[in-house]
């Protein structure tokens, strides 16, 4: 699931999913899972992207926010096979607008065994708050996105099953284990059987309605490697729809380490920003 | 008289084929009842099928701009109607705050959500509850300090708590959030109240009764409580309907047994009966087949024809008891009698008609729609009356009627008790009118007292009786929470459409250029947008448009652009966006301070129990920030810190509950209002508390404020009630007393005739002022409805004198033959009307036992004018009001 950071960046990976296409042999289900998780949350060292984010709500209205995103992985290693690719993971959000929230940094460090620790940098009160990790699935700025969908939500959290394959894609469903902790009751994913992005995810509430409904609507070539530009996420509950475009997307920057702490908040890196 | 010879004509018709009109009759009863209700099983072209209306927002047109203004609003704002449901426990001591009780609001709140279901509609589309906007502690935010430094979003309630203490630790939470406390959370802490709101109020009697349903198996220590507007207007729609089918038939019965009791032939009595029903349903079929839809108003329709359509028939009838003796034959007795009555009874019948035709000049379609068709049920009832009455008289064989009629036969030789004071009231008003008079007078005075103190005031929810659930669990919940009644207040800025400030973009331009060369981007970009801004402002443009189409072209270029000059033109969309958020007046601190100073004020006064805002928000998420300290519970200094403080607000689980408040430009706010009384009074108290602090402290930016919600409704169409009232009495009042004239060729007689309904209205009235009885709905079309029952009874009673001046040479000659039959005509009449509706004071909708009441007080009252002012005054005024008469005779 997600969306953020699907910058794709290993040629390799690329070759062996192919290679799977063409045998026509169906991995298994955690297979699966772990090149889609790895897709979309993992690839490459580190990563950089302009995002557009536009927020239109049942009435029509639109509200904009802008923000550079920067990713870095702890784990140097793109394995699949023995989960190498997993490990902490460290994102800096720099909002540009609205006017009013430019120069706000959304900091998280994503953890793999204890809570994330998220901080918010609030320039105009000159405050840097931690949020309290204990629910993750909230709105991201008021987008239709949730915090979880922007981080990544945990293999482990859930378990999956192979629904069905079809032509061009491989249908998983999701059900989490601890069913207290989050509003769905389970979700599909549609995980392209070539590059092994999830296109589209529905989510399902207890009544076994499709509330929610994030979609890969355009997927272009970075660096020579196939990363989604556009994506949106639909909340069919309240007709509002968060349509997101990355632009000026690049890989392997070479992001130190040292500016996603506290102390870059309040002075940005701005040499790694653009 | 060309009066007197179609009379005539016609009753001889009645009388000579007596078959064929009650055929005829029964024919066209049956074929209009049948094009009414068929249509509502099969489809029919041109036919509509019955539709039944119980909104009382339907009082108002649809395009009446308080409506249009409601309804914009409600969209943009995302508002819905809200059912109210209270849960309180007086048992434990922590109230409902403990595990089982907690478990119990969890399942009714997941229970709740369930109820929607596909549109009638559009199959498509989902209605009932919106489960998005409910409010419940499940499904609301918790926002506090999570620890040192930290602020934690979490569901209030995100699984019932296993502990007294986790139940304890909840109420704690929801008390330290100004928008829970005292709305989810009673102030006493004891109580939580549910609001549910539904995509149609039309839905609330359907969702309430689901509700009940589901808690009825609750032990009793949890009570549950519903309310809300929606719900008193959808449940008293229903009711309405049972108590219609209860209250009206009931009404009939009791004027049937007096009727029986009066006139003893049964036989006879059944005519007034149907001539009753008949003129109900013929009228009711019209209202329908004519595409009317069955309102709360057009439903009381029947209760108002049915005692004017037995009006005429007990003068009929009692003429024809009291002269059958003399005549001992049907046909001649009759002729005797509706030659008699005949013009009284046309001219009542058209006073009536005016007096409720009239309610057609009122602005309240509902109230139009009545007054039109209860004048249609007054026609047939008075065209049944002179044809179907003597007809049904026909068909009873003579045999049947042997030895009927009143022992006393002609007037003076009367000994019945009933016949021995009617004379003594005869003698003694003609005696001493000088006091009759004087009473009068001081009467009037205290009437003209009573109505000085008359208060104007509604509340749909008063329309239950006291001892109504829904009544009751309004006091509950109004007793521990910040209010059931909601009301709305839009916040607009003036619209300013200033010229497009070039100056300014280009002087921030150069301070953004400088530091962009300084960080090494080209100028280049910036060059090109000054180019850009230069030529824009060459035309006629408004700041508005002019931002629009800048940030248009900056984002177009920006999409082609790479590299550095993919920042540069970002930079400029950032000194855009900064013009444009100067224009986003609900996030300037000013503005917040003006609302939050407004809200203390509205707060202040006694019946705003809770206001939700904007200013709360901000508040509420400005504290948690500032770790929590009481003194952090203000407006931040700067636009941009409230809106840091808004977007910290958006990362919560229901970002969009901020769009209730205001709108996503930030131009346009809403405060909702929690009222603890929906009744008029105490709304336009707070809309003058509003005025008042609006003159004191000028809106920062011309900002207009503007009620909406249904409790203001209530208050606009009650004032339209009010005066639209007061117009059609009057202009009704006016035609009457035209009538009166043209009919007694008499100015003196026409004003003279008018007296009693004068006196009556005015009684009527006072008698509301001095017991503190409300002026609602019910009673303002009461003054309709005396108009047109209390001039009837002077009109009988002048025309029979004059007619009884006229056989005895003069008026003291006339007073006992006035004080025979005539006299016993009207008594008789107000004693069966009066009685026949008080069975409406056992329904237990307040407005039925508002119009039981008042009828019988004002045929009471009227009646009694009549009998006793009427004569006192025609014996002082007897020399002007008989001088043709008697001069006639010579």
């Amino acid at each position: 699931m997600n969306v953020f950071i699907r910058w794709v960046g290993i040629a390799p990976l690329l070759m062996i999913s192919l290679a799977w296409a063409q045998t026509d042999t169906a991995p298994d289900v955690d297979e699966i899972v772990h090149r889609a998780n790895h897709v979309a949350y993992f690839l490459g060292k580190d990563g950089r992207a302009q995002v557009q984010m536009l927020i239109t709500d049942n009435q029509g209205r639109k509200r904009q926010r802008s923000f550079t995103i920067l990713r870095r992985d702890d784990s140097d290693s793109e394995s699949i096979d023995d989960r190498g690719y997993l490990g902490e993971q460290k994102l800096y959000v720099y909002f540009h607008r609205p006017s009013d929230v430019n120069k706000m940094v959304f900091l998280v460090h994503k953890k793999t065994d204890t809570d994330d620790d998220r901080w918010l940098y609030l320039p105009a009160l000159d405050l840097v708050k931690r949020i309290a990790a204990s629910d993750k699935r909230t709105s991201f700025v008021g987008s239709d996105y949730f915090y979880e969908d922007v981080s990544g939500r945990s293999v482990d959290a859930d378990d999956h099953e192979l629904l069905k394959t079809t032509d061009n894609y491989y249908v998983l469903r999701h059900t989490p284990k601890d069913p207290a902790s989050v509003e769905f009751s389970y979700y599909d994913m549609y995980v392209h059987k070539e590059s092994f992005i999830p296109v589209q995810i529905e989510f399902y509430d207890t009544n076994g309605d499709k509330y929610r409904v994030a979609r890969a609507l355009k997927v272009e070539t970075v660096q020579g490697y196939p990363t989604v530009t556009e994506a949106s996420m639909e909340n069919l509950k309240t007709g509002g729809v968060t349509r997101m475009r990355y632009s000026q997307v690049s890989y392997d920057i070479g992001l130190p380490e040292e500016i996603f702490t506290e102390r870059f908040l309040r002075a940005p890196p701005v040499n790694y920003l653009r | 008289m060309a009066t007197k010879m179609l009379a005539d004509r016609a009753v001889y018709f009645a009388l000579n084929h007596p078959k064929s009109v009650a055929r005829v009759m029964v024919w066209i009863t049956l074929v209009l009842a049948l094009v009414a209700v068929v249509p509502s099983f099969v489809d029919l072209p041109y036919l509509k099928p019955v539709t039944v209306d119980t909104d009382p927002e339907n009082m108002l047109s649809r395009e009446e701009p308080v409506r249009l203004f409601h309804d914009h609003n409600k969209d943009v704002f995302a508002l819905s109607d809200i059912i109210v449901v209270g849960v309180v426990n007086e048992e434990h001591p922590q109230g409902v705050f403990n595990p089982d009780s907690l478990r119990r609001i969890y399942d009714l709140t997941e229970y709740a959500k369930t109820l929607t279901w596909p549109s009638a509609v559009d199959p498509d589309r989902q209605e009932g509850v919106v489960e998005v906007d409910m409010i419940a502690p499940s499904t609301v935010d918790n926002i506090e300090q999570g620890g040192p430094g930290t602020v934690n979003f979490s569901w209030l309630m995100a699984t019932p708590p296993a502990t007294e203490e986790a139940a304890i630790a909840i109420r704690e939470r929801a008390q330290n959030i100004p928008f829970l406390n005292g709305t989810l959370v009673s102030e006493d802490g004891k109580a939580i109240a549910l609001y549910l709101p539904i995509t149609s109020k039309t839905l609330s009697y359907r969702i309430s009764t689901a509700l009940r349903d589901y808690v009825s198996d609750w032990d009793g220590a949890d009570q549950v409580f519903i309310t809300g507007l929606p719900v008193a207007e959808d449940t008293f729609g229903v009711e309405m309907f049972i108590q219609m089918a209860i209250s009206a038939p009931l009404a009939m019965l009791t004027i049937f047994l007096l009727l029986w009791w009066f006139f003893k032939k049964l036989v006879l009595v059944v005519s007034p009966m149907i001539v009753a029903m008949v003129s109900s349903i013929v009228t009711m079929a019209l209202l329908v087949i004519s595409g009317n839809t069955i309102h709360i108003m057009s439903s009381m329709i029947p209760i108002f024809v049915m005692p004017i359509a037995v009006l005429d028939a007990i003068h009929i009838l009692s003429e024809f008891f009291d002269r059958y003796p003399v005549h001992k034959d049907r046909r001649k007795t009759l002729q005797e009698v509706m030659h008699a009555l005949f013009a009284p009874m046309l001219f009542t019948t058209l006073t009536t008609m005016a007096g409720f035709a009239s309610l057609a000049l009122t602005p309240i379609p509902p109230v139009q729609v009545f007054g039109v068709f209860v004048a249609i049920g007054v026609f047939t009832a008075w065209l049944l009356t002179i044809l179907f009455i003597p007809a049904f008289v026909m068909l009873i064989p003579e045999s049947k009627l042997e030895g009927y009629g009143h022992v006393g036969s002609e007037g003076e030789q009367d000994h019945t008790l009933l016949g021995r004071f009617l004379q003594a009231i005869g003698r003694g008003s003609t005696r001493r009118p000088g006091w009759v008079l004087a009473l009068t007078l001081l009467l009037c005075g205290v009437s003209a007292y009573g109505i000085t103190l008359i208060r104007i005031n509604d509340n749909p929810t008063k329309w239950f009786d006291e001892r109504h659930e829904i009544r009751i669990a309004d006091r509950v919940l109004n007793e521990h929470f910040g209010g059931t009644y909601m009301a709305y207040l839009s916040l607009i800025p003036a619209a300013v459409d200033e010229k497009f400030e070039m100056e300014t973009v280009l002087s921030e331009l150069e301070s953004r250029r400088k530091s962009a060369v300084q960080s090494g981007l080209s100028s280049g970009v910036y060059a090109q947008f000054e180019e850009s801004v230069r030529s824009l402002a060459q035309r006629d443009v408004s700041q508005s448009d002019a931002l629009e189409h800048l940030t248009g072209q900056v984002e177009e270029a920006m999409a082609e652009a790479g590299g550095d000059d993919y920042f540069a033109w970002d930079d400029l969309l950032l000194l855009l966006d900064g013009i444009r958020q100067r224009q986003e007046v609900f996030k300037q601190p000013e503005t917040l301070i003006w609302m939050d100073a407004l809200q203390n004020h509205l707060l202040a006064n006694g019946h705003v129990g809770k206001i939700n805002s904007l200013v709360d928000v901000v508040k509420t998420v400005h504290r948690e920030l500032l770790l929590g300290s009481a003194e952090a519970f203000r407006i931040p200094d700067s636009s941009n810190a409230i809106g840091q403080t808004l977007i910290t607000y958006q990362n919560s689980h229901r970002p969009q509950d901020l769009w209730h408040f205001v709108t996503p430009d930030y131009r346009h706010a809403n405060l909702w209002l929690q009222l603890t009384s929906g009744d008029n009074q105490d709304m336009e108290a707070v809309i003058a508390d509003l005025d008042r602090f609006l003159a004191d402290n000028p809106a920062p930016y011309g900002i207009d404020a503007e009620w909406f919600g249904l409790t203001y409704i209530n208050v606009v169409w009650q004032d339209k009630m009010v005066t639209g009232m007061l117009t059609s009495f009057l202009g009704s009042f006016a035609v009457v007393l035209l009538m009166m004239v043209v009919l007694f060729r008499s100015v003196l007689a026409g004003v003279l005739s008018m007296i009693p309904l004068t006196i009556t209205v005015g009684l009527i009235y006072g008698i509301i002022g001095l017991i503190g009885k409300d002026y609602d709905m019910p009673v303002a079309i009461l003054s309709a409805l005396s108009l047109g029952l209390a001039v009837d009874y002077a009109i009988h009673f002048l025309a029979r004198s004059k007619e009884a001046v006229a056989r005895n040479g003069s008026w003291k000659a006339a007073i006992p033959h006035v004080f025979g039959e005539p006299a016993r005509a009207i008594t008789r009449n107000a004693i069966v009307l009066g009685a026949g509706f008080l069975p409406l004071l056992a329904a237990p909708l307040v407005p039925y036992q508002t119009v039981g009441v008042f009828i019988a007080a004002i045929i009471l009252s009227a009646g009694l004018a009549t009998l006793i002012l009427m004569p006192a005054l025609i014996q002082l005024v007897q020399k002007w009001l008989f001088a043709n008469v008697e001069g006639e005779r010579q």
